[in-house]
């Protein structure tokens, strides 16, 4: 093996190494805990409400159980933001076919 | 069987990666970033589906709302009663919750009401919240509410207007746990009572009826039955839930499909230039090494390990940067194509799921691809006469 050989074997090494050790490093902290999946799926059940938050300004979304079910959101047509008469105004696809 | 790696050719390869130096390091760069975004894109997606998909399965088997000139009304409380007749149901609740608009802040508080004193209930509330205790004047709220009604001074109580614009007042008795950040943070859960004061619903009347069914088999006809029941009735399945998220998550993959489109196409542009030909340089490489005496087969060989080498550098430093990105960064940027831009925006922590599909995807997608457009073109030249290709 020359020099180049041993370099290149030592980069791949080392990329090997960060990917296991990256690896190891999330699985242990940053992957989801059976604590904090239990404490989810309880407060889900508490709330009953099939939305989750990371949609909360996505009236198709947060405002399904209000509109039928994967029927508007295509066509969201939001006056405002929040604006709780969002779905009331969206086309509907009956409407969409004319 | 033998080895049949060769040292001396990948030690060719090398000085060849080299030699080309900056045509190299270009290559690299540009399938680097393709692979981490690639990459990237599949492990947002994957961890959200499976943060969803976590809680999917928690949510009510059946929700009956009432309709009123094809809008949603209150929902008679008698009605669970009636429900209760179908067999097959368990039980039927009727729910109290709703949307308040805080004007101040320009954001939407999602309320919900429990019965606190009922043991299941205050159990579960147990778990989630940090401390405190709910009783008939206080509310638990999410970390964002809290955020928010700090902002704009509400730091022990709320004030919220009720429909006939007197006010009422309610202590901040908890914050749910920061766990669970990403399902409550715009969620306030106060009692039944107390809600209905703030919303003016009569007692007599409910925001929606969630039905358990014993057999979850059954959850199709029992609906049918509901529906034949009370005609103004919407009544929507968990399956119509699922499909809901489903269907959601397809529209906002779409976005990332686009990504997906132009990496891509990208990709292959940079392929396809590579398969119209070896550049005269190369051709004149090819032809000095079959000079010398090298067959065709070490020609290719060669060339084999100074593709691989290369594409093989790029996508493990590619996977490590979107892992980087993703997990402890927190991807940002292409996070918020499916978390949105509300003031309520929950800041949480994408959690890591080691899909291993995904890994191997995208290496079939960009390795095996690159390899075969570097030895295609060098099988065309180093198949030709030495003298030909030289000349």
């Amino acid at each position: 093996m020359n020099k180049k050989s041993k370099i290149t074997f030592y980069i791949f090494s080392l990329l090997g190494a960060i990917l296991v050790i990256q690896i190891a490093y999330l699985s242990s902290l940053k992957s989801m805990s059976l604590d904090t999946k239990e404490k989810k799926v309880l407060f889900v059940g508490l709330t009953g409400l099939p939305d989750l938050a990371f949609s909360s300004n996505s009236s198709y979304i947060r405002h399904r159980t209000l509109s039928m079910v994967s029927d508007i959101y295509n066509l969201d047509g939001c006056l405002r933001e929040y604006d709780s008469a969002t779905y009331a105004i969206a086309n509907s696809k009956l409407a969409s076919k004319n | 069987m033998k080895s049949k790696i060769n040292i001396y050719l990948i030690e060719y390869a090398l000085g060849s990666i080299i030699r080309q130096g900056h045509k190299s390091l270009f290559i690299a760069i540009v399938f680097t970033f393709l692979t981490a975004l690639l990459t990237s894109i599949f492990f947002i997606t994957n961890s959200i589906k499976y943060e969803l998909n976590t809680t999917v399965d928690a949510l009510p088997q059946i929700i009956v709302q009432n309709t009123k000139a094809s809008r949603i009304a209150e929902i008679d409380v008698s009605i669970a009663d009636k429900l209760l007749d179908i067999p097959g149901i368990n039980s039927a609740n009727a729910r109290v919750w709703g949307y308040y608009y805080f004007a101040n802040a320009g954001v939407n508080f999602t309320l919900v009401g429990v019965d606190e004193f009922e043991e299941q209930y205050s159990d579960t509330l147990d778990r989630v919240v940090k401390k405190g205790k709910l009783d008939g004047s206080g509310m638990f709220v999410g970390a964002g509410v809290r955020k928010i009604m700090n902002n704009n001074y509400y730091k022990e109580y709320f004030n919220f207007i009720k429909p006939d614009g007197t006010i009422k007042k309610v202590n901040i008795s908890g914050v749910f746990d920061s766990d669970i950040k990403l399902e409550s943070n715009d969620m306030i859960v106060m009692s039944k009572d107390t809600l209905r004061e703030i919303f003016g619903i009569e007692e007599s009347k409910a925001t929606d009826i969630v039905v358990k069914v014993a057999n979850i088999e059954e959850i199709n006809t029992v609906a049918l039955k509901i529906e034949q029941m009370l005609p103004n009735a919407r009544v929507i399945t968990n399956d119509d839930m699922k499909l809901s998220y489903e269907n959601i998550f397809n529209y906002k993959s779409g976005i990332f499909l686009a990504l997906f489109v132009i990496s891509i196409f990208t990709f292959f542009i940079i392929i396809y230039d590579k398969m119209s030909g070896l550049s005269s340089e190369q051709k004149r490489e090819v032809g000095i090494l079959k000079a010398i005496g090298w067959r065709v087969e070490d020609v290719l060989k060669e060339k084999f390990y100074e593709s691989l080498i290369l594409s093989l550098f790029a996508y493990i430093l590619g996977v490590i940067i979107s892992l980087a990105y993703v997990y402890i960064f927190n991807a940002p940027l292409l996070r918020d194509i499916f978390i949105g831009y509300s003031d309520l925006k929950p800041i949480f922590e994408i959690s890591f799921i080691l899909d291993v599909q995904t890994l191997f995807l995208v290496f079939f997608l960009s390795v095996p691809i690159y390899v075969a457009a570097t030895i295609i073109p060098s099988w065309k030249v180093a198949t030709l006469d030495a003298d030909d290709v030289i000349r």
